[in-house]
């Protein structure tokens, strides 16, 4: 792609969720949500094949939908109240319609069905801007809307845990099974919500750091499917070492970071006197660590058989640069002792 | 629920639920939208000539533009599917499930 088309398309894509973020008005947060969605759709099918042109027509199909359904909402909302504040909605049908608007556009449960597809059919680099940067103009709204109903958050939640945790099993795509762990991610950030919406920002930015470091991992390995993922231990043997407690972390494990929001999310519910949801959810969390452990073991503890001349590579200098990779991966390894000051940063 | 609100609100989801059900062809999923988009743009400019408010009467043009950017990328797409898929039935678009 021509650098300039590029810098102009990545620009709109920052350009959007900036508007989103300072809007306080829900016609410019539509606005921010259409120019990030149009903006990414020329990124998605820039290689010109069958598969990504499909990922960009289903993407803007479930995009459009979900932006014409958030603006009828607010439209209704005025009509109603009179007002196009998005702090102040305070009509109960608005709301639910712009939640489920908003879930539609981040693929949570029963409305994930496209993200996976859509995740298949790119690569990893857009794949990655697809689950990182655009979850976070829809959550910005999500969290400003105060919910009147947490019954819809609540059962989107749990449902995304469990569609997240059960859709994965059977994958041996990566980029299907990382959709299927961004929609039980949010699942849990969903959960929460209504709830405590510090730790939704907390949960949104240790998703964000992990799943930084496993796309910028399967880049560095250029790896699609399990098997790539096995004879990774030739190339980059250090980086196949820390990437099981990636996973884990990922899966939420105690010593690693991703145990953090699993923790709190867990006792906040306890102390609102759920604990059936609580168990509920850290049983599902278990579906999502058997495939995080799948991972692991065939990328780690397995050694595909291979001549002489093909366990060399690594000795080789390569290009790649590896700070970003560097950062991210310790910051999604070890975070967790820095937990109270990231709660006291987070905690309004 | 004035016979306004109604009346657009019908629009709306006559164009969500072709959109839902009507799962044949990609163009009449891109008609939905646009039809869906053209009741939000009615509403808008209902609401502006209700209250008088000129601070509110670009709202429309903002709405119409916009959509129009919309439509133009989904023929874009339209075009990109029917070139890779053959046709434009959304039954093709298979290759991504697994």
């Amino acid at each position: 792609m021509n650098p300039l088309i590029l810098t102009i398309l990545l620009f709109a894509l920052g350009l959007g969720t900036t508007i989103t973020f300072m809007s306080s008005h829900w016609l410019f947060a539509w606005m921010g949500l259409e120019i990030n969605t149009l903006a990414i759709i020329p990124l998605m099918t820039q290689h010109h094949h069958p598969r990504s042109t499909e990922a960009g027509t289903k993407y803007f199909l479930a995009q459009a939908t979900a932006a014409a359904m958030l603006l009828f909402a607010s439209v209704t909302n005025a009509w109603l109240t009179g007002q196009w504040d998005i702090l102040q909605m305070s009509h109960p049908l608005p709301t639910t319609m712009i939640t489920l608007a908003l879930a539609l556009k981040i693929g949570l449960a029963p409305l994930h069905s496209w993200l996976p597809e859509v995740l298949q059919g790119l690569d990893l680099t857009t794949g990655l801007i697809l689950s990182t940067w655009q979850k976070l103009a829809p959550f910005a709204l999500l969290l400003q809307i105060n919910p009147t109903n947490p019954t819809v958050l609540i059962m989107l939640g749990i449902t995304s845990t469990l569609v997240g945790g059960w859709g994965g099993l059977n994958q041996t795509q990566l980029r299907k099974i990382l959709a299927y762990s961004s929609i039980a991610h949010l699942g849990w950030m969903a959960l929460i919500l209504p709830f405590y919406p510090s730790l939704t920002l907390l949960a949104l930015l240790t998703y964000l750091i992990m799943t930084l470091s496993t796309f910028l991992v399967f880049k560095l390995n250029k790896a699609t499917n399990i098997n790539t993922l096995a004879i990774s231990w030739s190339k980059t043997p250090i980086i196949t070492t820390l990437t099981p407690l990636l996973l884990l972390s990922l899966g939420g494990l105690p010593p690693l970071t991703g145990f953090m929001p699993k923790w709190f999310i867990l006792q906040e519910l306890t102390k609102q006197n759920l604990p059936l949801l609580a168990t509920f959810t850290a049983l599902t969390a278990l579906l999502s660590l058997y495939f995080y452990l799948r991972l692991s073991y065939s990328m780690t503890l397995t050694m595909f058989p291979n001549n002489l001349m093909g366990t060399t590579p690594w000795r080789f200098f390569t290009q790649s640069t590896s700070l970003p990779l560097a950062l991210s991966i310790s910051m999604a390894i070890a975070l967790l002792p820095l937990a109270p000051a990231m709660m006291a940063l987070l905690t309004p | 629920m004035t016979p306004t609100h109604f009346a657009f609100s019908s629009a709306f989801m006559l164009g969500l639920m072709g959109l839902a059900f009507h799962r044949q062809h990609l163009l009449s999923a891109l008609l939905c939208l646009e039809g869906m988009m053209l009741s939000l743009f009615i509403a808008l400019s209902l609401w502006t000539l209700q209250l008088d408010s000129t601070s509110f009467s670009a709202s429309p043009m903002l709405l119409l533009a916009f959509s129009a950017c919309e439509a133009s990328a989904g023929l874009a797409l339209l075009v990109a599917t029917t070139r890779t898929h053959g046709s434009d039935q959304l039954q093709n678009l298979n290759l991504l499930q697994c």
